[in-house]
């Protein structure tokens, strides 16, 4: 059956402008509700996340992500997806360097994905702290390493993939004021192939010793 | 281990038996049920256990709740957490299985002032055997109970037990702030350094060689024996402030008029007047691969000898004051822990110098012990210790002969009167899995109960108390 017109007419008008604004209003009064309760769960959780990563991260990576350290990485200033990425290879346990296997594969067991957007979105924003200074001519042989690789050993320049300041874009990694032995330790993964990344064993094979020595020794110094 | 109590053997002085008690063989353990529970390698908390790095005392002072392991859960509509329960269980055992020789084996007890000797080695198979539950038990609350048999008593008893309220809050300044209580029965078996006692140097030693008279009260006396609460705040992972108190909490007790356990009356041995007060103070820096911890810790025991005597009148007191020093190097190939403590201990002895059981109204005594610990790779490993005891001689309190005259044979005795011990521990582990720990441990004493020959006046040597102890330790 057809509903009723609603009787024409001033007052009619009326009540139904008037119902109008009060639907509308009801309707933007529970949006703005909504949004208020969507922003103050994302508060909630990056409020948690934040205490997360004071309280329990914090403990090896530094309270502010700069860790002292060695063993265990900066993780300030660090791109977000790039660190999401790492929680949830953590979490399905695919990443397999010895560090991740013992530290970490517990760590991430249980996090979800909304806690591992706030903690990387948490360390994404704390300021990174300079690594010390290299020896002078370690820093040149690891610059010239980072900014033009080895043509003959078949090494791309890193800065092709991390950037020429050594932050990172949003998908490959800050690496600058990163820890020295920690990004020896990763090429020494990458090269066994124990954390398994296709590109960087492509690179890290064909890495001797030495120049991986100066190009970590280089990327701590970086701002 | 569980430690002998105060009050079992009462053909010796109380105070005798106080000081025996001392130096017995500590009990440190690890755990594996903290590693299924943050799903972490032991690494994470220990160099090799017991050992512990940063992590492990953030971890310890937090109430040993982290938990990366799938919960049982209930909450109510604000969020408030009502159940937190692990779905894996953290229980682990632990077994300890020893050989041990001595130099020279002590005196044949079989006939009073038989000639002969005891058989000299002892195999302990197990020497302990230990069952924990060592976890989170409630959102804030956990714990860490162990429940031990060892093989000298024979029996099945309740060893450390240390259960916890804690909680971690941030500062303004973006600092962790963490604020627990602790409920637990032996003084610095809470504690997150181990410089201190109850978790400090030797992390295992025999139950089967001669201990000698001497050790200070705070150093493992009332081990098992007392419940205390402690409250404690840890400011930043690095200043530490910790006060609470004691009081005699004795197993196996009986007392006749309720024909249950306590209330303790003259029947028991050395128990505390009030509450013990205890303090700790600590401050760790740690910085790259290196982590230094400065502290002091003490407390005050006020004793009724008991034995046979009301518990009223005059008292004892023993006042310890005791500094310690912790430096580790963690690194992934090497790691190095040094550390020790000195304690001294003021004794006001109004009880037992009334009846006889000091020769002097005050007594004074002092422990010091340091260690070094070397790791390869947690490994092999090796450990060398010093340790010395000195105080004031009191024939009374550390008699020439054992029990009544014409008993036993000297070897817990001192001819002059005098407590110093002093001697080296050396030790050489292998370690082919974290859980796995297979020791050969040697202890060499340069002067026994005051002397370094015939200390007994019966010609026993400080060095015919060395011993030789070989340890398989595991746990799972």
């Amino acid at each position: 059956m057809r509903k009723s017109k609603l009787p024409a007419g001033p007052l009619a008008t009326r009540r139904v402008t008037a119902a109008w604004v009060l639907l509308c209003g009801a309707a933007l009064c529970c949006a703005c509700a909504g949004v208020r309760a969507q922003e103050s769960a994302d508060l909630a959780t990056q409020l948690h996340a934040e205490k997360v990563a004071v309280t329990i991260c914090g403990t090896c990576h530094g309270a502010d992500g700069n860790s002292t350290q060695p063993k265990f990485p900066r993780l300030a200033g660090q791109n977000p997806n790039y660190l999401a990425a790492q929680l949830k290879a953590f979490r399905s346990q695919s990443r397999g360097d010895p560090d991740a296997i013992s530290y970490m594969w517990g760590m991430a067991a249980e996090l979800d994905d909304e806690a591992i957007a706030a903690l990387a979105a948490y360390y994404a924003k704390q300021k990174p702290e300079p690594g010390p200074r290299a020896d002078p001519a370690e820093l040149t042989r690891g610059r010239d390493l980072y900014e033009h690789g080895i043509a003959a050993q078949g090494v791309p320049a890193c800065s092709s993939c991390h950037g020429a300041d050594a932050h990172g874009t949003q998908d490959f990694p800050r690496l600058a004021s990163q820890h020295e032995q920690y990004i020896l330790k990763q090429l020494g993964s990458f090269q066994s192939n124990m954390r398994k990344v296709a590109i960087m064993h492509g690179v890290a094979q064909n890495l001797r010793s030495p120049e991986m020595q100066a190009v970590a020794a280089f990327l701590q110094a970086q701002p | 281990m569980l430690r002998r109590t105060i009050g079992e053997a009462s053909n010796l002085s109380a105070l005798t038996i106080l000081a025996a008690a001392l130096l017995a063989a500590p009990r440190a353990h690890a755990v594996p049920s903290f590693a299924r529970q943050t799903g972490m390698a032991c690494e994470a908390c220990h160099t090799v256990y017991p050992a512990l790095t940063h992590f492990g005392r953030v971890f310890k002072a937090n109430g040993y709740l982290l938990s990366n392991v799938k919960q049982v859960r209930d909450v109510t509509g604000k969020k408030e957490e009502l159940l937190s329960l692990g779905q894996t269980v953290p229980l682990s055992i632990m077994a300890q299985i020893s050989y041990t020789q001595m130099k020279t084996s002590v005196p044949d007890l079989s006939t009073a002032g038989a000639p002969g000797v005891a058989q000299n080695g002892t195999a302990g198979f197990p020497q302990q055997l230990s069952l924990f539950y060592a976890g989170k038990i409630a959102p804030n609350f956990g714990g860490f109970i162990q429940i031990t048999y060892a093989n000298d008593s024979g029996t099945l008893g309740i060893d450390n037990t240390d259960l916890r309220f804690a909680n971690t809050t941030l500062l303004a300044d973006n600092k962790p702030f963490t604020y627990g209580l602790s409920l637990n029965n032996n003084p610095t078996v809470q504690d997150l350094w181990n410089s201190t006692p109850a978790w400090g140097y030797p992390y295992a030693a025999t139950n089967a060689a001669v201990s000698p008279l001497a050790g200070t009260a705070i150093d493992g006396a009332f081990a098992q024996d007392v419940a205390g609460l402690t409250a404690y705040l840890y400011w930043n992972e690095s200043l530490y402030a910790e006060v609470g108190g004691y009081r005699s909490a004795k197993q196996g007790q009986l007392n006749e008029l309720t024909g249950g356990a306590g209330p303790l009356d003259g029947t028991a041995s050395n128990v505390m007047s009030g509450v013990a007060p205890y303090w700790r103070l600590a401050y760790e820096y740690n910085w790259s691969r290196h982590s230094i911890e400065l502290g002091a810790y003490g407390a005050e025991f006020r004793l009724y000898p008991g034995a046979g005597a009301p518990l009223s009148g005059p008292l004892n007191r023993f006042k310890d004051v005791a500094e310690d020093l912790q430096y580790q190097f963690v690194s992934d190939d090497h790691q190095v822990t040094f550390a020790g403590t000195h304690i001294h201990e003021s004794m006001t002895l109004d009880a037992s110098f009334a009846n006889g059981g000091s020769a002097n109204p005050k007594d004074n005594l002092s422990t010091t012990r340091v260690w070094a610990d070397y790791y390869y790779r947690r490994k092999i490993g090796a450990t060398v210790a010093y340790f010395s005891t000195t105080g004031s001689s009191d024939g009374a309190l550390y008699p020439p002969t054992a029990g009544e005259p014409g008993g036993n044979p000297g070897v817990v005795v001192s001819a002059n009167g005098s407590p110093d011990t002093r001697g080296w521990m050396g030790e050489i582990n292998y370690v082919p899995w974290l859980n796995v720990k297979i020791s050969a441990q040697y202890t060499a004493y340069s002067k026994f109960n005051g002397a370094g020959t015939n200390y007994d006046g019966l010609g026993r040597s400080a060095s015919d108390n060395n011993t030789v102890y070989l340890l398989l330790w595991f746990a799972y």
